[in-house]
Parts: structure tokens; sequence; C-alpha cells
């Protein structure tokens, strides 16, 4: 509920447990590959997703309503567990979920940039973080980016982009806003962790995160040979990278892959990096550091059954799953067959 | 037709001048649309090239924004497609092509680098950055294919137009000459053998009346002698 008082790590694990029970499991997701959209979205509605699918039925149809359904279902699961935690728990997954805040951010950035209704901005917006109601509301009714700035302003996120709007200003393009909103997380994300054991695992994690994120962004600079600053998206905290270590490397797309191939995670990403090699897409690369990291996770959740790692893992198996649903009911609107779509389904 | 023609030597020259003027049309109008038919069989191929690499890279966009629609959600894909601040540029200009004219598109702006398609690296993925380089494509090769493609249709219209004219100068209005100057020819002929004829006539009437005048007097001369011999 709050980040007052003593954490509760039994009570939100035990009921984070049960929630991890209803994930879909393999087979189901072979299942759902061999379904079309409006067969998923039935598949959905006899399980935990009823609730949405039955809300939003009347307004959506096909993958749009999938989509939408898994959006709001993650909200409110991840909404539950940060009104179950209290104390130093809350802190620490708040801190995670705060990329659903930015999400929300950057979404009505771009919605009031584009001169989008508040009915379509809303819609695509995933209230999982720790802003309320009433803060998204005035979000939504903002209409002017300097509006949703000033509504910013009490947050982690209001020096960053009322430094980030000069430039905005200037430039008319919204980079340096969603960089400054994404950079806030990031920063916070590894910031004054307290030092237990698990809090120590759930730092690793967090660290690998961003140095998958900086060794993402990297060999993307690296690849498109565009003349921006690598230091300028370098996030600090991860252990792979320095600023200047990822500056000079990005400049150089095959010193960069040896560097990352000789590094701590070569196992988990070898074989990607050697496909990157081959194929020239970094997609397969995204692909096993997200992998990566959901192994980790899983992890994570076993070492220490009774702190925040178990949660942390349900957090992530519970967007992998979301992420899961919708590759196999985009994938299949879009004619994709079966066994193109399980490649590309993350599960572990 | 030919007998709305009146068969004058003024008519026959000035059929003749056209005929002449059209025979030199005619062979310059086949000239030219020989030459437009091998322009158009180049910018044939080149637009079979062009349809097909249109349809590689179509199919190509669609795949990476199936995969990123799929992966990132469509709401990322929507974000980061809105966040576009500078859109692509067209600017037509002509050039002429055996008298035809057709387009030249020149476009800016199209092929875009990382931090010139308004979203934020931090938030997106590369399947995005693999979308938006692919529909960067797929649009270089649409506005390729539109110049050519015009071209291609300017061409063939152009071609149509003079294989037209071609045929109605060979298979009209030649003819129409032709069968006018031999009409006028036919009847010009017919027109001096009357009157060859009708002189010869006038020749022997002319004859016919000396000879019968030189008779008149022959015989008004016997009869005088005739009576002077008498009187005697």
């Amino acid at each position: 509920m709050s980040a007052v008082g003593s954490s509760n790590p039994e009570y939100v694990v035990a009921r984070v447990r049960a929630r991890r029970g209803s994930l879909y499991s393999d087979e189901e997701y072979r299942k759902l590959t061999r379904m079309s959209p409006s067969e998923i979205a039935r598949f959905m509605e006899e399980s935990t997703y009823e609730a949405e699918i039955n809300a939003l039925g009347s307004r959506h149809a096909g993958v749009d309503l999938i989509e939408y359904a898994l959006n709001r279902n993650l909200a409110k699961q991840f909404e539950g567990i940060l009104d179950w935690s209290e104390g130093g728990l809350y802190d620490l997954i708040a801190r995670y979920l705060r990329k659903f805040d930015a999400w929300n951010v950057k979404t009505v950035i771009r919605g009031v940039y584009t001169g989008a209704s508040q009915e379509e901005v809303e819609v695509d917006l995933i209230r999982a973080g720790e802003f309320d109601d009433r803060r998204i509301r005035r979000l939504l009714e903002a209409d002017s980016i300097e509006a949703v700035v000033e509504v910013l302003e009490d947050t982690i996120y209001g020096a960053p982009l009322r430094e980030a709007y000069a430039e905005y200003e200037e430039t008319d393009v919204l980079v340096p806003l969603e960089n400054a909103v994404d950079r806030v997380f990031y920063e916070r994300l590894l910031g004054n962790l307290p030092g237990d054991e698990p809090t120590r695992q759930y730092e690793a994690f967090l660290k690998a995160e961003v140095d998958f994120r900086n060794a993402d962004n990297a060999l993307r600079l690296a690849r498109s040979g565009a003349e921006i600053d690598p230091a300028e998206y370098f996030i600090e905290g991860g252990e792979l990278f320095t600023r200047d270590t990822l500056a000079r490397l990005a400049r150089n797309l095959d010193e960069l892959v040896e560097y990352i191939a000789e590094s701590q995670y070569a196992d988990e990403l070898g074989p990607a990096l050697r496909e990157l090699e081959e194929a020239d897409s970094l997609i397969a690369f995204e692909h096993a550091t997200d992998a990566a990291l959901l192994a980790y996770g899983d992890r994570l959740g076993t070492i220490h059954p009774v702190s925040v790692t178990p949660v942390i893992s349900y957090i992530l198996a519970k967007e992998r799953e979301v992420e899961n649903i919708r590759a196999i009911a985009r994938g299949k609107e879009a004619g994709l067959p079966a066994n193109e779509i399980e490649e590309e389904l993350v599960i572990t | 037709m030919a007998k709305d023609v009146k068969p004058t030597r003024k008519n026959l020259m000035a059929i003749e001048d056209r005929i002449d003027l059209s025979e030199r049309g005619h062979d310059t109008l086949e000239q030219k649309r020989d030459g437009l038919i091998m322009e158009f069989m180049d910018i044939l191929d080149q637009a079979q090239d062009v349809r097909s690499d249109m349809a590689d890279d179509y199919e190509r966009a669609q795949r990476t924004i199936d995969m990123a629609r799929a992966m990132e959600g469509d709401v990322a894909v929507r974000g980061a497609a809105a966040a576009l601040k500078e859109h692509p540029e067209i600017t037509t200009q002509s050039k002429n092509i055996m008298g035809v004219v057709v387009p030249q598109i020149e476009s800016s702006k199209v092929k875009k680098s990382l931090d010139e398609r308004g979203y934020g690296l931090l938030g997106s993925s590369a399947r995005i950055d693999e979308a938006a380089d692919a529909y960067e494509e797929l649009l270089e090769t649409i506005i390729l294919a539109a110049e050519v493609e015009t071209a291609m249709k300017k061409m063939l219209t152009e071609i149509e137009t003079t294989k037209r004219r071609v045929n109605a100068l060979e298979f009209t209005l030649l003819p129409q000459l032709y069968e006018n100057q031999e009409y006028i020819e036919q009847k010009l002929e017919e027109q001096e053998r009357e009157e060859i004829f009708r002189l010869k006539k006038i020749k022997a009437k002319k004859e016919d009346e000396e000879a019968a005048e030189a008779a008149e007097a022959a015989e008004a001369a016997e009869a005088a002698d005739a009576a002077e011999t008498a009187d005697a």
C-alpha cells in the first residue's frame, strides 16, 4: 500500500504464488498458436482475462480487444501487488513498476504531440505503475506538452522533464523528453537500494537489465551509423559498460560484438551474437537478452523464496505472458505460420 | 469520295503537294513510333524490375511491422510512428523523352537516421528500427515506381497516338489522296481526249464544208462555162 512501515513479503509472496499458478503453460501457448484471434479471445475469456474481455468486448474486437484486455489485466495484477505491499518491499516493487508510469508519460506526450483525442490516448495507457487515477486523469486532460510537464512537476519526472522541455522547444522533436523519462526510470531503479542479501540479488538482476539495455542500444547505434553521441544514451548503474567504454565501442560494431562476447554474459548472449554477425539483424539479440532476463528472474525467485525476488520473478513472467499472447494474436492476424510464431515466443 | 473533287489541274497539283507532305509525315511518324517503342521497351524492363522490387520491399516491410506489432504491441508501434516530425518531401520536375514530357520525382527526408525518427532510443527496440528501415526503403521504391510507371503510361499513350496517326495516314488519308489524284488524272485525260475528238470533228466538218463550197464553186463555174458556150 505504501513505502511506510515494515515489509510484508510473506503475505505478498503467498498471493503472488497463487497468481503464478494461473499463468499460461507451454501447452496452452502451443494451443493458442493454432487458434484464430477470435478463438484466442474466447480462450482468454475462460481464464484470468474473463473480466477484461467482457468489459472491453463491446468497444473493441479482434486482436485490438486481446491487446487492450492484456494491458488492462497486466495493470490490474500489478496494481494489486502494489496494494498488498508495504514498507521496503513496496519501494522495491514500485521502482520496477515505474516503467509503466514512464510508458504512460511517453504515451500522453506523443498523444498531445500528434493531436490524438483523449479517448485514443487513454486506451493506450497501462495503469500498472505508481500514478493514481487522479494524476492519470490530469495527464489526459493536458492540452499541451508544457501542461504535461506541469502535471508531473511534483514527481521524479518533474525536474528532468522541465530541463528536456527547453530542448524540445528548440528542436520540436520528442527525443529529449522521451529520453529524459526513460533515463529517470533507470536511474531511480538502482539508486539507494538496501543492503540485505535478497536485495543484492535483485540489484544484480536490475544491473543485468541495465547492461542488456545498454548493449541493445549500443548495437543499434553502431549498426545504424547515425551521428549520435553514444554517451547520450548511456544508462548508469550497469556493470558491463562505463560511459567511456560505451562511447568508444558504439562506433565500431565488430569491437562491440567482441566485447559483449567476452563479457560475463557470453554464455547467454553468445549464440545470438553469432546470429547477429550472420543475419545483420538485432532481433535475435534482443530475444536472447529477454530470455536471459526471464531465466535470471526465475532463478532469483527460488534462491530467496520469501523476499522481493519471487515477486519480481512473477512480474517478469506475467509481462512475458502478456507479450507472448500478444505476439501469438498479432502473428495470427498477420498470417504468420504457427512454427514461426512459436520461435518468437520467450518461454522458460 | 473522289467525285467531290473538281478535276482541275490546280486541284491535281494541290493533291500532289498533299501526297508529298503526307508521305514525308508518314515516314517521320513511323520513325517516331519505332523510336518510342524502343524507349518504351527500356522503360518497361525498368518498370518490371521496380515492380518486382516494390513487391519484395512491401512484403519485407509488412513482415517487419507485423513482427514489431506482435512483439512490441500495436500501441508502441503507433507511438513510435507518431513521434516522426520531419515528413518525407517530394518535388516533381519534368524531362523530355522523344517529345514526351515525363515526370522526374525527387524525394528527400525519406531515409532517416535513428536520431531523425523522433522516438527515443531508450524506450524503443530494434524491431521498431527494422520496421522503420523497411518502410523507408519501401517508400523510396514506391517513389521510383511512380516515376517509372507514369513515364511508361505517358509513353504508351504517345505510342498509341502516333500509331493512330501513322495508320490514319497509311490507310485513310494517303489512299484517299491517291484515289483523288487518279480520278483527276483520268478526268483530265478524258477531257483531253474529248477535246482532241472535238477538234478533229470541227476540222472534219470544216473540211467537209470547204469541200462542199469548192464543189459548189466548181459546179457554178461549170454552169457558167456551159452558159457561155451556149451563148457563143
